[in-house]
């Protein structure tokens, strides 16, 4: 670019101001999401205390009655089982593929993002067409004599934990994989040479550099797996409900938009505190925060 | 010492076998719907007996599965370039810029990413029904806009980390203003992260199911949601049509990002 004097003097008062201009640059995103994204959240959080009724009655309502208490503490347990399934199957995939090189490692990592750029709509239709009375899984068992009865795979717990944890897999592999590509080999050799036997120094020296990429990966799926929708909706039963599948037969069956607002601000709240909580094990764990 | 060797290599055959049928699990589902989708037979059978378009042929006959797509095209390209300006003028803000306040602002870009999408579901259904916006194009435009700012802010941050700020500085000094610093010097040197920001706001565009189920009307309604509709009244095999459709545009995406991001690194590697 050439040098341009006439600019100059014009440009030379602006640099000093330069954290002012960026302050200027961010006002737009901010306000837009001022509008577009906390006054939404405002709008719900004010629609839970409802108009008229006494202070906190929706959330007594949901307290109170024991089907919904019943749902919320289901979609803990969905959430808290996924997490330790995916980390049970991540783990070791994931230390195997961190030690890959070259075509193997990309040929793996694309094997892993596929699913993950395939719609959560798409995939799930897939399990279903895997799972139904007639389909592909119970043809095959069928045909082998295996079993004598189409198995029943979904509208119950079997499907809703096959079907998450194929979505949220992904989102435990990868923080993991680069966990350990970040372990020196040279630890576990050092430590062999020193007398520790596999299983000890995968113990003392593997499992505690690992943790980092643990940490984030259990506090990804957990608190994604919290707000799920389209899974446990097409693979779940009546019987067990999701919290984010019962805000949206509030909304959209019962009409009752203010026990619906009471769902998402526990909802809401529950997500943040897990954040704040994961923020504060991170930091202290010198891994870094949620915004680093 | 033996022991400890054999048991290792018993060990390392085990996760080798069990990280194949790992693989497997993750990728089966997406490659059980394109067979699917050229069955002769409404139910569902694999492999499939007969071969047939006859499912491509009823989907082409149903008027609402073009106009789904391109509903969603229609609303994709938006987002991807309301959501790409914001992200980055938000990453340029935070990353940049040292204020007072940055901290909490860039929780508040990233956050809508964070928090589940049925609650920012259910709150803007209201918030445009007052904007006279509810079931039209701008409402769920801005809708998804506000869930990939995020993913523009993060990819776009990542490119202004990798550099450093004396170049803007240099460009400065030297008499360029505002706009030709940017052009000139700090948009090409995040140009790989915007490009992928954009293509990533598309694709979460293009699946996004829940903002949708709220803030569209049928005539307005993304592909997605369509999908979503057919899928709780019957399952038949044009919906694996229309998957096989999305996945073959969804790879040509992926495919376009796994360039974008190879000429980041290269770009990063001098």
């Amino acid at each position: 670019m050439a040098f341009d004097p006439s600019v100059n003097t014009k440009a030379s008062g602006k640099a000093w101001s330069l954290a002012r201009g960026y302050f200027v640059i961010l006002s737009l995103p901010v306000l837009f999401l001022l509008l577009f994204f906390l006054w939404p959240l405002f709008t719900v959080v004010t629609r839970s205390f409802g108009v008229d009724e006494p202070l906190f009655a929706h959330f007594l309502t949901v307290f109170d009655r024991s089907s919904y208490i019943k749902v919320l503490g289901y979609t803990f347990q969905v959430a808290a089982t996924v997490t330790v399934l995916c980390l049970l199957i991540a783990y070791p995939v994931a230390a195997l593929i961190a030690r890959l090189r070259g075509g193997w490692l990309q040929i793996s990592f694309a094997l892993i993002l596929v699913p993950f750029w395939t719609s959560t709509v798409i995939r799930t239709y897939a399990w279903m067409v895997l799972f139904q009375r007639k389909g592909v899984i119970n043809g095959f068992l069928l045909d082998l004599g295996l079993v004598d009865e189409p198995l029943r795979l979904m509208h119950n717990n079997i499907g809703v934990h096959i079907g998450m944890v194929h979505i949220m897999l992904p989102f435990m592999l990868l923080p993991l994989i680069s966990a350990f590509r970040n372990i020196d080999p040279s630890f576990m050799r050092a430590a062999g040479v020193l007398g520790a036997n596999p299983v000890r120094a995968f113990w003392h020296v593997y499992l505690p550099l690992s943790m980092p990429g643990v940490s984030a990966g259990v506090a990804l799926v957990f608190i994604t797996s919290l707000g799920f929708y389209i899974t446990p909706a097409l693979l779940g039963g009546a019987q067990n409900m999701m919290v984010a599948v019962l805000i949206e037969q509030q909304v959209s069956i019962t009409v009752n938009w203010e026990l619906a607002s009471a769902l998402a601000t526990l909802l809401l709240l529950l997500t943040v505190a897990l954040y704040i909580l994961y923020d504060r094990v991170a930091r202290r764990a010198g891994a870094g925060g949620v915004l680093e | 010492m033996m022991t400890w060797r054999t048991t290792g290599r018993v060990a390392k055959v085990a996760m080798v076998g069990f990280a194949a049928m790992v693989l497997l699990y993750l990728v089966m589902p997406t490659f059980v719907i394109v067979p699917m989708s050229f069955s002769d037979k409404l139910y569902l059978s694999f492999p499939p007996t007969e071969w047939s378009f006859r499912w491509y042929e009823a989907m082409a006959e149903r008027v609402d599965y073009p106009q789904a797509l391109w509903n969603s095209i229609k609303i994709g390209l938006p987002v991807a370039l309301l959501a790409t300006t914001f992200g980055t003028l938000a990453a340029l803000g935070v990353v940049r810029g040292r204020f007072f306040g940055a901290r909490p602002m860039s929780a508040l870009v990233i956050a809508p990413l964070m928090l589940p999408q049925i609650i920012l579901a259910i709150g803007l259904y209201p918030v445009m029904a007052k904007l006279g916006m509810a079931g039209t194009y701008p409402g769920v435009v801005i809708g998804h806009t506000v869930i990939c700012i995020p993913l523009v802010f993060i990819t776009v941050a990542a490119s202004l980390k990798g550099y450093h700020p004396a170049y803007e500085y240099a460009a400065m000094t030297l008499g360029a203003g505002w706009w030709r610093t940017f052009w000139y010097v700090t948009f090409p040197m995040i140009r790989v992260g915007v490009i992928v920001g954009a293509i990533l706001s598309f694709t979460f565009s293009f699946d996004e199911l829940i903002i949708a189920l709220f803030l569209t009307s049928p005539e307005t309604r993304t592909l997605p949601r369509l999908l979503w509709e057919d899928l709780r009244q019957y399952v038949t095999p044009i919906i694996a049509a229309a998957t096989t459709l999305v996945l073959c545009l969804s790879f040509v995406l992926f495919g376009a990002l796994a360039v974008a991001q190879k000429r980041l690194q290269r770009d990063r590697s001098p």
